[in-house]
C-alpha cells in the first residue's frame, strides 16, 4: 500500500504514528489506531485493517479479529447520527422499548439498519453506565439521558437541524 | 482428519513399585530431584516437573478426554473437557493447564466429573449439525467418540442451532465448516505457533464466535494441512480427500516420506489396494507432528503418473518383452558397448530417490557389470525452510554418500553429460533417473547412446528413449530404508501392490547382475539391508526389524 | 448522625472535575504526606490494615492483594486502573471519573507509590467518552502541577500515568480480560493461574484496581486505617457508593457506609418506589450478575458478607428495583440476552449455554415453554457455573438460577397459560 493510496487521512496517519510508541509495548497501539480510523472515517474498513495491520507489523487476520470483538468497531458505515439506544435492564424498565420502537417508525429503519440519505442509524447497545438517566443513549459520542418518545422527538428535530 | 494426539506419554514417567501402602491409601514413591509424584486414581506415578495432569494421567493409561489441548501447541483451557477432581480444590481443574505437583490427588472418573463431561458434551453438540453421515471426520472424530464414550445419549435441545457457512473454500486444499467447528482454536494456535502465518483468527464473540480468513488472505501455507489433521472434528476438511473414503475402512501402513530429505514419519492409508491418503506420523527426532502439504501428495504419482507397465526390449511391440528377454538384452547391451570401446564408455546414473537396498544392489551389480563411472543428479529446488521442507528434494542423498556413491553432484552429471556428447560414453544404465526429463541431458546427446536401460516406475522420457526398459515399484509399493538430512535411518513400508509387472528396484538388479556374474540370492529387502549392514559401517548392527517404525540414527552420527 | 460526604465529597461543586476546586478543598494533602515521610510498605501496610474490599465487584481486600506482588524487581510492576464499569446497574465509576477525577488519580498515585510501580493505565470503557476526555484533563493538571511525571513533589518518586479507551466489551472488566485489551488483543479472559500479580500487563506484576477502591485511599492515608475501618461494619469496611435504578423515585448514587439496610437505602434515600401503587417485587442488589432477592428478602444490609449470608452478593453495589409491574421472565431474558452478547465466546459451557437460556426464555416469554423448561434452566445453569474459565459463567449461571428458584411459579405460569401473564409486548 504506497503512501498515495492509504485509507486515511495523513492527519490520521500522523496520528497514528504518534501512538505508535506511546505504550511499552506497540501492540497496544492497535485499540488507540483503530479507535483513530474510526474518528476519522465513522467505520473500519477491510482496507483499513490491512493498514493498520501493517503500522503495527501484525497479521490482517488479527486486527480483523479484534476489530470484531469489540462492539464499538463499525464494520459497515453508520448514520452520520449514530442512535445507540440501551437495551439492559434498567432501561428496559424505564421505557427504552418504547423509545426505540418509536424511534424506529419515525426514520423508517430498524437496529442495524441506515436512513436512505445517511443521516440516521439506530442500534441497540448493552448498559451505557447511566441508568441514572434511563432510558438512555448516545449519538455519536454524545450522551443523551432520559430518552424518551417525546426527547426522542425533540432529538431527531435537532439533529436533522444540523446538516 | 486423524489426530496424531493421544496425549504423548511424559518423558520419563514410571509407575512406582507398589509400597507398603498405609491405611490411607497407597505412599507416593519416592522420586529425584526433578521429579514430582502424585496419585491419580488412586494409582501413584512419578512424573517430570512440568508435566500437566492430562500427560501424567496418559503416562498411566488414563484417558482424559480433551479437545483444545496439543502437546505442540500452547494451551488454550477454553473446551473445559478435561475437567478432573483434585482433592483440596473446590472446582474442577482442567488437567491440561494444572501442573501435577508433589501429592497431588486427582480422580478422574467421580461421579461429579461424569456429569460434568456429560454436560460437556451437551453443550458441544447443541449447536452442532448432524452431519455424521456426510462427514469426513466420522470414524475419527472425537466428538463421536466422547459422546459415546461420555455423553448423555439423548438431547433436549429442541431449539434453532446457531448456523453458520458451511464448505467454505478457506485454502486452495482445505474446505472449512462454520457448524461443525467447536472453536478449540487449534488451528489458529497452529498458524500463530507453528507456521507463523498467522492466517486464521477467531472473529466476533459469543456463540457466534467463528474461525476466518482475512479477505485475500487464505489458508495456504507449506503446512496447511496439519490444520485438518489436528482439527479434533470435520470442520476442517482435507480437499483431495473429501468423499473418497471411510475411515474405519482405511488400513494405515507406517512409512516415511520421500517428498525431500526431511524423511517425515506418515501414515499411508490404504484400502482396497489403493493409498487414499498421507498423514504425518510423530516423530519427535524428526517432524514432531507435522509434515508439508505437497509430501502429503505423494501417493500420487504412482497412481496417476505414466507407469512403465511391462518389460520393453530392442523392437519390443506392444505387448512388450517377457522379463528375461529384456534382462538378457540389457546385459548383452551393455557388454557389448564394454566391449567394443573399452571399460570407460559404459556409465550409470543411480538416483538420490533409491532406497538403500536398490543402491546397494546397484553398487553389487555395477562392480559385476565393471562399470565404474556413475553419476548421481541433485535434485535441488527452493531452500531449506525454517521447519521440516528441505531444498534437497531426494529422501536419501545422505544414503547415496554412504554407500559409496558421493552425494548428489551436478557438476559429476554435467561432465558426463558432455562425454555423452562427445561420444565418449557408448552406454548408460539410468536407475530411477530421467536425464532428459530433467533437461541435463538433451535429446541429441541421447542419440549418441549405442545403449540405454532404463530402470524406473514411470515412462519418462529417457524410458521413451531407451532400447531396453524394465519396470520397478513407486512409492508405496516397497520397502526400504532411507537415510534423512540429519543421518536417520528410516522404513519405508508396502502399503499396496505393485502394479503391473513392476519389482522393486534391488530385485531387478539382483536379476541383471547375474547375467555379469554376481551371485547376489536376495529373496526379501530385508535381507538386503542386512547385507548392507554387513558392508557399510553406518548400518553396522542393523536390520529392518531393530530400526522398526521410528528408525535410528546411522552410526557415527 | 450526619454521615460525612468522603467519596462524594465534592461532586455538587461547580467544576469539581478540575485541580483548582481539588486542591482548594484540601486535594493531594494526603499524597504530600505520604511522600514526605511514609514508605510504600507502610502504606500499603496501612491500606491493609483498613480491611478496603475491591469495590469493582469480587469485594478482594486491595491491601492483600497489593501484597501478592514478588519482591523480586527484576520486571517492571504495573497499576491498571479498571474503570470499564460495565456492570448493568452500575454507575457510580462513572460519577467519580467525570465529578472528582482528582480523587480518584491522587488514590492511584498513591497506590502506585506503594506498589512501586512507574507506569499506571487507566482502562476506560469505550463507551465514556466524556470520561475520558475529563481524565486526561486531570492528569494533564496534574503533569503540569508536578504530581506526575519525574520527581514527584521532590521524593524522587516517578510515575506516569495513560488513559486506554476499551471499545465495547463487557467482559474487559474481568481482571485478565483487561490485560488481553490493554495488549491490544481481543479481551479473551486467561487461565489463572498465573495470577495477575505475578504475571499480568506484558508478563509483568500487575494490580488491577477498581476505581471506587482507588478512591478510598487518600482517605485512607490521611486519617489511617483504624479510622477507615470505624466506618461501616466489622469486615466491610470504609464508605460505599451505592447505585439504584430501575422502578425507584429517584434514582442515583448514593454515598453510605456499608451496611446501610437497603429499604433504608431504597425509602429514605431514594424517594420509594416509583409508582406509589407498584410495590416493590424483586431487587437485585450488586449488578445483574448477582442473585436476585424477592421483595419477602430485601429487609438486608448492604454490605459484603450480609448479603454473602442472605444467598446473594454486593458486587458492584449496582441495585437494580422491580415493581409488582415486572415480569421475571421478561427481566431475565433481558438479562440473559445481555450475558449472550457480552460472552466472549472462549469456553464451551458459557459460549454455548449463554444462546441456549436466551432460546428457552425467549419461547417462555412467547408462549411457547414447554413444562420442563424452567428445570432445563436450572440444570443448564448449574453445569454452566464452575466449569468457565472465568467467573462470566457464574455471572450468567446466578441471575438464571435464581430468577427460576425465586419466581418459580411465574415461569410455570407462561407455561400453563401459553402466553405472559403480563401481557408483554413481542421480544426483539
Amino acid at each position: 500500500m504506497s503512501a498515495t493510496t492509504i485509507p486515511v487521512s495523513p492527519e490520521t496517519d500522523r496520528r497514528i504514528d504518534a501512538v505508535l510508541d506511546r505504550y511499552p509495548r506497540r501492540s497496544s497501539a492497535l485499540l488507540p489506531a483503530l479507535h483513530l480510523v474510526q474518528e476519522e472515517k465513522g467505520w473500519v474498513s477491510t482496507e483499513a485493517m490491512e493498514y493498520v495491520a501493517g503500522k503495527l507489523g501484525v497479521a490482517p487476520a488479527f486486527v480483523a479479529g479484534v476489530v470484531s470483538f469489540y462492539t464499538m468497531f463499525h464494520r459497515r458505515p453508520v448514520g452520520k447520527h449514530h442512535l445507540q439506544i440501551c437495551r439492559t435492564l434498567s432501561c428496559m424498565l424505564r421505557g427504552s422499548r418504547d423509545t426505540m420502537n418509536h424511534l424506529a417508525s419515525r426514520l423508517g429503519i430498524g437496529p442495524g439498519e441506515v436512513t436512505r440519505d445517511g443521516q440516521f442509524s439506530l442500534e441497540w447497545v448493552e448498559c451505557l453506565g447511566a441508568c441514572d438517566t434511563a432510558p438512555c443513549a448516545q449519538v455519536n459520542d454524545e450522551d443523551v439521558p432520559l430518552l424518551d418518545q417525546a426527547a426522542a422527538d425533540a432529538l431527531v428535530e435537532r439533529l436533522r437541524g444540523k446538516r | 482428519m486423524p489426530d496424531p494426539n493421544p496425549p504423548a506419554p511424559p518423558p520419563g514417567p514410571a509407575p512406582a513399585p507398589q509400597a507398603a501402602a498405609a491405611p490411607a491409601g497407597p505412599a507416593l514413591p519416592p522420586c529425584g530431584p526433578d521429579e514430582v509424584a502424585l496419585l491419580i486414581d488412586g494409582r501413584p506415578v512419578v512424573v517430570k516437573k512440568g508435566t500437566n495432569v492430562l500427560q501424567a494421567a496418559a503416562g498411566l493409561g488414563v484417558e482424559v478426554p480433551h479437545y483444545c489441548y496439543h502437546p505442540g501447541l500452547s494451551v488454550a483451557g477454553n473446551c473445559r473437557m478435561c475437567l478432573v477432581e483434585i482433592e483440596k480444590m473446590p472446582k474442577l481443574q482442567i488437567g491440561c493447564a494444572t501442573i501435577a505437583a508433589q501429592g497431588m490427588v486427582v480422580k478422574t472418573t467421580t461421579p461429579r466429573v461424569g456429569t460434568t463431561r456429560a454436560a460437556m458434551m451437551e453443550f458441544l453438540l447443541i449447536n452442532h449439525p448432524l452431519d455424521c453421515p456426510i462427514c469426513d471426520q466420522a470414524g475419527e472424530c472425537r466428538l463421536q467418540q466422547y459422546s459415546a464414550e461420555y455423553g448423555k445419549g439423548q438431547s433436549r435441545f429442541v431449539d434453532e442451532k446457531v448456523h453458520h457457512d458451511k464448505r467454505v473454500p478457506i485454502g486452495e486444499r482445505i474446505v472449512f465448516d462454520g457448524e461443525r467447528c467447536i472453536k478449540c482454536t487449534r488451528c489458529v494456535r497452529f498458524c500463530e505457533e507453528v507456521t507463523g502465518t498467522r492466517e486464521l483468527t477467531l472473529v466476533d464473540r459469543g456463540g457466534h464466535a467463528i474461525i476466518d480468513t482475512f479477505p485475500g488472505k487464505p489458508l495456504d501455507n507449506a503446512y496447511s494441512g496439519n490444520t485438518v489433521d489436528i482439527c479434533p472434528v470435520g470442520a476442517l476438511t482435507w480437499k483431495p480427500f473429501r468423499f473418497q473414503a471411510r475411515v474405519w475402512f482405511l488400513k494405515n501402513v507406517p512409512s516415511i516420506c520421500t517428498g525431500c530429505a526431511r524423511g517425515c514419519n506418515v501414515d499411508l492409508a490404504t484400502y482396497d489396494h489403493k493409498v487414499h491418503r498421507i498423514t504425518p506420523r510423530q516423530n519427535a527426532d524428526v517432524n514432531g507432528w507435522w509434515m508439508c502439504d505437497y509430501g502429503r501428495q505423494t501417493h500420487l504419482p504412482a497412481q496417476e503418473g505414466k507407469r512403465l507397465e511391462r518389460a520393453a526390449g530392442a523392437g519390443a511391440g506392444s505387448a512388450g518383452t517377457a522379463a528375461g528377454d529384456a534382462l538378457d538384452q540389457a546385459a548383452a547391451i551393455l557388454q557389448a558397448a564394454a566391449s567394443r570401446h573399452g571399460k570407460g564408455s559404459v556409465a550409470a546414473v543411480v538416483s538420490a530417490r533409491l532406497s538403500i537396498e536398490d543402491l546397494h544392489a546397484a553398487r553389487t551389480t555395477l562392480a559385476a557389470a565393471g562399470i565404474e563411472r556413475v553419476a548421481v543428479p541433485p535434485h535441488d529446488e527452493g531452500a531449506d525452510d525454517a521447519l521440516l521442507i528441505r531444498r534437497d528434494r531426494t529422501p536419501n542423498a545422505r544414503g547415496a554418500a554412504l554407500v559409496g556413491f558421493g552425494a548428489p553432484a551436478a557438476a559429476t552429471a554435467a561432465a558426463l553429460a558432455g562425454d555423452i556428447a562427445t561420444g565418449r560414453v557408448k552406454a548408460l544404465l539410468v536407475i530411477g533417473e530421467d536425464p532428459a526429463g530433467d533437461g541435463w541431458l538433451p535429446a541429441s546427446a541421447l542419440q549418441n547412446l549405442e545403449a540405454l536401460v532404463v530402470i524406473d516406475a514411470f515412462r519418462t522420457a529417457t524410458a521413451e528413449a531407451a532400447q531396453v526398459s524394465l519396470p520397478s515399484t513407486a512409492y508405496g509399493e516397497s520397502e526400504g530404508v532411507f537415510v534423512n538430512c540429519t543421518g536417520r535411518a528410516q522404513r519405508t513400508r508396502a502399503a499396496v501392490r505393485p502394479q503391473a509387472a513392476a519389482d522393486p528396484v534391488w530385485a531387478i538388479l539382483r536379476e541383471l547382475g547375474r547375467r555379469f556374474g554376481a551371485a547376489s540370492s536376495w529373496t526379501s529387502a530385508a535381507q538386503v539391508f542386512e547385507e548392507a549392514a554387513r558392508t557399510y559401517p553406518a548400518f553396522a548392527g542393523m536390520t529392518h526389524r531393530a530400526l522398526g517404525e521410528i528408525g535410528a540414527p546411522v552410526r557415527g552420527e | 448522625m450526619a454521615q460525612e460526604l468522603l467519596l462524594t465529597r465534592n461532586i455538587h461543586r461547580e467544576r469539581s472535575e478540575t485541580i483548582d476546586v481539588y486542591l482548594r478543598h484540601g486535594g493531594y494533602e494526603a499524597l504530600r504526606k505520604v511522600l514526605k515521610g511514609t514508605t510504600p510498605e507502610a502504606l500499603l501496610n496501612e491500606v491493609k490494615a483498613s480491611e478496603l474490599r475491591g469495590r469493582g465487584g469480587a469485594g478482594f481486600p486491595a491491601g492483600m492483594k497489593w501484597s501478592f506482588l514478588p519482591k523480586t524487581k527484576d520486571k517492571p510492576r504495573y497499576l491498571c486502573v479498571n474503570a470499564d464499569e460495565s456492570e448493568p446497574g452500575t454507575f457510580k465509576d462513572r460519577l467519580l471519573i467525570e465529578k472528582d477525577p482528582h480523587l480518584v488519580l491522587e488514590g492511584i498515585i498513591l497506590a502506585s507509590y506503594a506498589i512501586e510501580c512507574h507506569t499506571a493505565f487507566f482502562y476506560i470503557r469505550g463507551e465514556f467518552h466524556r470520561g475520558a476526555r475529563t481524565f486526561e484533563k486531570a492528569i494533564a493538571e496534574a503533569y503540569q502541577k508536578g504530581f506526575l511525571g519525574k520527581n514527584i513533589l521532590g521524593s524522587g518518586y516517578d510515575l506516569d500515568v495513560l488513559v486506554y479507551r476499551g471499545a465495547g466489551a463487557y467482559i474487559c472488566g474481568e481482571e485478565t480480560a483487561l490485560l488481553e485489551s490493554l495488549e491490544g488483543k481481543r479481551g479473551l479472559p486467561r487461565l489463572k493461574p498465573p495470577f495477575p500479580a505475578v504475571v499480568g500487563l506484558y508478563g509483568c506484576p500487575t494490580i488491577i484496581n477498581n476505581v471506587e477502591t482507588l478512591a478510598n485511599v487518600p482517605y485512607i492515608a490521611e486519617r489511617g486505617a483504624a479510622w477507615f475501618a470505624s466506618i461501616g461494619r466489622p469486615k466491610n469496611t470504609g464508605p460505599k457508593l451505592f447505585c439504584l435504578s430501575g422502578h425507584v423515585r429517584k434514582p442515583g448514587v448514593y454515598e453510605a457506609p456499608l451496611g446501610i439496610p437497603l429499604l433504608e437505602l431504597l425509602n429514605d434515600r431514594a424517594g420509594g418506589m416509583l409508582h406509589p401503587d407498584r410495590p416493590l417485587k424483586a431487587c437485585v442488589p450488586g449488578g445483574s450478575s448477582m442473585k436476585i432477592l424477592p421483595a419477602s428478602r430485601c429487609d438486608v444490609l448492604l454490605d459484603f458478607d450480609s448479603l454473602a449470608a442472605a444467598g446473594t452478593s454486593l458486587g458492584s453495589a449496582g441495585g437494580m428495583v422491580m415493581d409488582s409491574s415486572t415480569c421475571m421472565v421478561g427481566a431475565l431474558l433481558n438479562l440473559a440476552e445481555f450475558y449472550a452478547h457480552e460472552s466472549c465466546g472462549q469456553c464451551t459451557p458459557c459460549r454455548e449455554g449463554t444462546g441456549w437460556f436466551v432460546q428457552v426464555l425467549r419461547r417462555l416469554e412467547t408462549g411457547q415453554g414447554r413444562p420442563e423448561d424452567p428445570d432445563l434452566l436450572i440444570d443448564v445453569a448449574r453445569k454452566v457455573e464452575g466449569n468457565t474459565i472465568c467467573p462470566f459463567g457464574e455471572a450468567v449461571a446466578w441471575p438464571v438460577g435464581s430468577y427460576v428458584a425465586e419466581f418459580r411459579s411465574e415461569f410455570d405460569d407462561h407455561v400453563t397459560r401459553k402466553a405472559c401473564p403480563f401481557g408483554a409486548a413481542s421480544v426483539r
